[in-house]
């Protein structure tokens, strides 16, 4: 066995986790100032990617069109608050699971229609030919991943800890009604937790497209396994969620070696199963002391 | 400052208040006591917005703002400091006092030199506040987060100020601390609606007083008036 | 109560017959094929509706156990040549068996991390259905024959008659499970998990039990499946099909067989519907104007916010507008079971059989909820001979929580037949007491002891088992549940029927005794009249009765009552006295929690004061009054030290907290 093939892999497979950290910081997100996801995360990823495929084919140039995309899946995640969590979350109900999916499936039926089935290359002025980094061989687009998800993380960790905004978002998670009355609109931080998680969602999928292509299933697999990475990393640490999906990827690299690259999907699944069975309170939610 | 006319609240298909109503002038200490149970914190939380009330009316400083969202009858000049402080046990001291002021801070750069005036103004009230700025405020001893919520609500510089049961669950030595920080503030000249359970300590501080009992006001007065009322004690007490 | 039986029985028949009849009136294989695949939906639905209707989670793992059960069967026949009963039966057990295996990890989940571990559990049976290519044949498929049943072999008739028969049986056992304590356990642990385990039922073997007996019937489903299309396939058995049979659940109305055979016939006359597009659009521009009428009455009335009037308006105009522009309505199969589903769940959660139950009940004028007589209220609570000597000792115990010290180092002794008051200002931990007692909170130090025996610690079920029964500060009734239920649940710890039997049928004479003895504990506290109320629609005192009546159905020796008066009007007041004179006069040990001291001096034996976690006086009730401690710690005056009994309470009360 060529230690070196197995590092190539590895390597590959761990950019790739990247990706799902990327996506997983879009759960946090949500999860800290209201306590709910987006079930149809992926969909969001997958629709934002196809929004910026069309603007590319319509003339823009990727420079504009990163943020034009980005704005857009803002504006996505803005809709999914609107329509599917902000009624359940008035009645401290669990309904945004099942809306936040019903909502997941009209992105995928819509995308499906609107753009077709087939898969199509996602355009990317980075340069296609593998570079070497320490002996391994890399693209540039793996790389622009991992710089991506780098960035992202600085960004949001910039936010919590440098505006009076970040402190009020921590505020709306630790205490809602403390927040309020110091004049923070919990419901006003709850929508702008879902456009930014939307816009990290449109962020995911402009790095990851070049990769995968672009098509209706490219993020449906990617979804469960960000939330793998969220669930075992936990609820607020940036770091965490980083090094969990880096040690997924290549655990997902190595299985579908040696096992077989059907099973590829395996290690995360069953992670998540696991880690929600040992740690449930983990991510989602402190062991809280039960006032009755 | 403060007109609350017949005001009803519950939660749920209960009613807690029955038609409560009372006045705060500006500049005045005015203390609500009463057995626990009888509807203080549901008053003081339908006053702030915390829970809407079903009928009746809050007019701060002459607006009507019964019904509004919190964070906006907030940010029109009302304080609330909550029944068990509820401080941001993850943020440090001082993120939680320039929270208090999230109304009048700009939001991204710049916030903190904006707050600095009032921060300097809120740790010479408690300078012990000061010495633990950068420390998370969960780990703060009981009566530092009292110190804490008040201070909170102080930056808000509110026009009018609620405070809930301030002294619960504090070791009496740190209640003498925070009921002389209460008779400071009175001599600042700020307005304040004071919640206490223990009602001795709130009528040697207030201007005002009202007795309330199982959802609505059963007694008022100056409280030299109220301390001699046998009243009183029959209201926590029974018979 | 004769006419509601009579008019569900009836229709029951009625359908039956019609749907059994049809292969005799028409020779349509079509026809044929859609009612087998009606049939084979209908059991997938009815066990989905049990974790996602009565346990109300989202259960996303229902296609897997479909697709396990599939292959089990077909892999019956293929590989070991068995008979139909055989397969099926394999099937409906290997459903079980992955049920149990991911209840294990599941059982502790609720909202969305019990979505999630289903949503993993679904992508991994699908990954495996693919790559275990030896055993299912992978991505090829497989392919399985109709294997005969006890020698017959079943062409597209009989086969028909056979799914009709087994959904027959399963409507039959499930309609007996659901309308049992079973039945009642289930919506129980969804309401309050917490009370639950206060009743001595154990939420985790219920939820376990509810979620093994769903996945056995998404196998059997799965078996029938399997021997319908004579062809597996792993693509099949996948998220879409999974959201396809929630829209089949929520749509058809959860909670309810109907709802769920409704839910089938929609999912399986939906293709059809869309590929005829007048048919489409006849039944959307219906569905749009339904939706209309219903949000303008509501904003009309006032009894939903805009949002829930005008989004199934919206949802459902798109769909109609969708139908007019687009020609190829297959192909948006997905969004247009979204936009149905979306605006079901927003404009009418309970789905078309709530609505229509509703409307029939309406319409007949049926009694709802007929009622026996009570049983004699000393069969249901027999006086207890007054022994003496103490029931529950309490010594030297502390609860510490992070530097907080809730309770510090209590003894106190409660007395055989007493009834023991236990004040204090708040926060000074008589809740957190009566909670470590009852087991909702582990002690960090001291013993508790019933009966000399030590309690269990931490575990309000195991305590509850033991003997102890309370009432909470903060309600937690079963909401969803009308008030008769909330009682009748509670007794289900002590008069259990084995599930088989339940299943069979052969519990209704015990369903019927536990239903007299819980209605003579509502009338007892007053509340026989409103036997059939939903207990959310209750006042809030009457739901504090109602909590009080719960708790007395385990007969326990020692009844906890928090608070009982929060809240209560004075006439209620009045009748509380009455209820727990009443309750003391059978011989019950009572600790009463209260701030109310007209009904702790009427009532309490012997009152225990806590101040700070501590006990800072102990004494009949209006000696414990004039006691100038207590008086201080009420009313925290600023007089010095020096008085008899305040200087104990001040250097009593510990340093900073």
């Amino acid at each position: 066995m060529n230690e070196a093939v197995i590092a190539q892999m590895v390597a590959s497979g761990a950019l790739m986790g990247m990706v799902y950290a990327l996506v997983a910081y879009g759960f946090q997100l949500t999860y800290a100032t209201s306590k709910s996801i987006n079930f149809g995360q992926g969909e969001l990823v997958m629709v934002s990617a196809f929004i910026c495929l069309t603007l590319t084919n319509l003339g823009l140039p990727y420079w504009l069109m990163v943020p034009a995309g980005l704005l857009c899946g803002a504006l996505l995640g803005l809709f999914v608050e609107r329509a599917a969590v902000r009624l359940a979350l008035e009645q401290q109900s669990e309904g945004w699971i099942l809306m936040t999916i019903i909502l997941g499936l009209l992105f995928f039926s819509a995308a499906e229609n609107i753009w077709g089935r087939d898969d199509r290359p996602f355009p990317t002025p980075i340069p296609a030919d593998p570079i070497r980094v320490f002996g391994i061989s890399v693209t540039p687009v793996e790389l622009s991943v991992a710089i991506g998800v780098l960035c992202i993380m600085a960004l949001i960790e910039l936010f919590k800890r440098k505006t009076l905004l970040g402190r009020a978002f921590e505020a709306v998670a630790a205490d809602r009604d403390a927040a309020e009355l110091m004049g923070i609109s919990a419901t006003g931080t709850v929508m702008l937790s879902y456009g930014i998680s939307g816009m990290v969602a449109a962020l995911a999928g402009i790095l990851v497209a070049p990769i995968t292509t672009v098509g209706p299933t490219m993020a449906s697999a990617l979804v469960l396994k960000a939330f793998s990475v969220a669930v075992v990393a936990g609820l607020d640490s940036g770091f965490g969620v980083v090094v969990v999906g880096l040690v997924l990827g290549a655990l997902e690299s190595l299985t579908s070696y040696y096992v077989g690259s059907g099973w590829r999907e395996a290690p995360g699944l069953v992670l998540l199963i696991l880690a929600l069975a040992v740690r449930p309170a983990g991510v989602f939610g402190k062991a809280a002391i039960r006032k009755v | 400052m403060l007109n609350i006319d017949n005001l009803h609240a519950g939660y749920g298909t209960g009613e807690v208040l029955g038609g409560v109503s009372l006045t705060v002038p500006e500049g005045a200490l005015v203390a609500l006591i009463g057995p626990n149970g009888a509807g203080k914190t549901t008053t003081m939380r339908a006053i702030s917005g915390l829970l809407k009330p079903t009928r009746g009316e809050v007019r701060l400083d002459g607006t009507p703002v019964q019904g509004l969202a919190a964070s906006r009858i907030a940010r029109l000049g009302l304080s609330h400091a909550p029944e068990g402080r509820k401080v941001f046990a993850p943020l440090s001291v001082e993120d939680n006092l320039l929270l208090g002021a999230y109304g009048r801070l700009p939001l991204f750069a710049g916030f903190r030199k904006k707050g600095t005036a009032s921060l300097d103004r809120v740790y010479g009230l408690f300078p012990r506040l000061g010495e633990r700025r950068r420390q998370a405020a969960g780990t703060l001893s009981g009566g530092e987060q009292q110190m804490l919520a008040i201070g909170r609500a102080l930056m808000a510089e509110p026009k009018v100020m609620l405070m809930d049961e301030p002294s619960m669950g504090l070791a009496p030595v740190i209640v003498e601390e925070v009921f002389a920080t209460v008779r400071r503030l009175r001599e600042g000249g700020i307005t304040l609606l004071l919640v206490e359970q223990m009602a001795r300590r709130a009528l040697e501080v207030a201007d005002y007083a009202y007795v309330m009992e199982r959802g609505r006001i059963v007694l008022e007065g100056k409280p030299a008036d109220l301390q001699k009322d046998e009243r009183v004690l029959h209201a926590y007490l029974g018979d | 109560m004769l006419k509601r039986l009579l008019l569900i029985l009836g229709a029951e028949i009625l359908v039956l017959a019609v749907l059994a009849s049809v292969p005799l009136m028409v020779d349509n294989s079509f026809v044929l094929g859609l009612l087998t695949l009606l049939a084979i939906y209908g059991i997938l639905l009815i066990g989905l509706d049990v974790t996602v209707g009565y346990l109300g989670q989202v259960n996303l793992a229902q296609a897997a156990f479909l697709g396990l059960g599939a292959y089990a069967a077909g892999l019956a026949v293929t590989r070991f040549g068995t008979g139909m009963v055989p397969a099926l039966a394999a099937a409906a057990a290997v459903g079980c068996l992955f049920g149990g295996v991911l209840a294990f990890p599941a059982l502790r989940l609720e909202g969305p991390q019990f979505a999630l571990s289903t949503l993993s559990f679904m992508a991994l049976t699908t990954t495996a259905l693919n790559e275990l290519e030896s055993i299912t044949g992978g991505a090829q498929g497989l392919q399985v024959p109709r294997p005969p049943l006890a020698g017959l072999v079943l062409e597209a008739k009989g086969f028909y008659w056979l799914c009709l028969l087994v959904l027959v049986i399963v409507w039959l056992a499930m309609s007996n499970l659901l309308s049992s304590q079973w039945g009642r356990a289930f919506e129980a642990l969804r309401d309050s998990p917490i009370a639950t385990d206060a009743m001595g039922i154990g939420t985790h073997r219920h939820k376990a039990v509810a979620f093994t007996l769903g996945s056995g019937l998404g196998g059997l489903a799965g078996g029938l499946y399997a021997f319908n299309f004579q062809f597996l396939q792993p693509q099949v058995f996948v998220y879409e099909l999974m959201v396809i049979l929630l829209l089949g659940v929520v749509l058809g109305g959860r909670k309810s067989l109907w709802g769920a055979l409704v839910g089938a016939a929609i999912i399986v006359l939906l293709p059809n519907l869309l590929s005829n597009r007048v048919l489409f659009q006849l039944f959307s521009g219906i569905g749009f104007l339904l939706a209309l009428v219903a949000g303008i009455r509501g904003i009309v009335r006032k009894s939903t916010g805009p949002f829930r009037a005008l989004a199934p308006v919206i949802a459902m105009g798109l769909l109609t507008a969708g139908g007019m522009v687009i020609s190829n309505t297959e192909d948006w199969r997905k969004a247009i079971f979204a936009l149905m589903l979306f605006a079901v769940m927003v404009g009418l959660p309970e789905g078309l059989m709530g609505f229509a139950s509703r409307f029939l009940t309406r319409l007949f004028r049926i009694e709802s909820c007929p009622l026996p007589e009570p049983s004699r209220l000393d069969a249901v609570l027999p006086v207890k001979e007054t022994g003496s000597g103490s029931l529950l000792d309490i010594r030297e115990l502390r609860l510490h929580f992070g530097g907080v010290r809730a309770v510090d180092g209590v003894t106190m002794t409660v007395r055989r037949g007493s009834v023991h008051g236990l004040i204090g200002p708040n926060g000074s931990g008589k809740s957190t007491l009566v909670n470590v007692v009852s087991g909702l909170y582990a002690p960090t130090s001291g013993d508790i002891e019933l009966h000399g025996k030590p309690l269990p610690r931490g575990s309000l079920f195991r305590t509850a088992r033991m003997g102890i029964s309370r009432t909470f500060q903060n309600l937690q009734i079963f909401s969803e549940l009308t008030a008769l239920d909330n009682v009748m649940v509670a007794m289900k710890g002590i008069c259990s029927t084995p599930l088989p039997l339940v299943l069979l049928g052969l519990a209704r004479g015990t369903e019927r005794r536990i239903q007299t003895d819980a209605l003579a504990l509502l009338e007892m506290v007053g509340l026989g009249t409103e036997a059939c109320t939903p207990s959310r629609d209750l006042p809030h005192g009457s739901q504090r009765f109602l909590e009080i009546a719960r708790a007395l159905a385990r007969r326990p020796d020692l009844l906890i009552l928090d608070e009982p008066a929060a809240g209560l009007a004075p006439p209620d007041v009045a009748r509380l006295l009455e209820v727990i004179r009443g309750i003391h006069g059978r011989g019950m040990t009572i600790i009463l929690i209260e701030h109310h001291m007209d009904v702790v001096s009427r009532l309490c034996d012997i009152v225990t004061v806590l101040d700070y976690g501590k006990v800072i006086a102990e004494g009949k009730p209006d000696d414990v009054k004039r006691n100038p401690a207590v008086v201080k710690a009420y009313l925290g005056g600023a007089d010095g030290p020096g008085e008899p009994g305040l200087v104990s309470a001040c250097e009593a009360a510990p340093a900073s907290s």
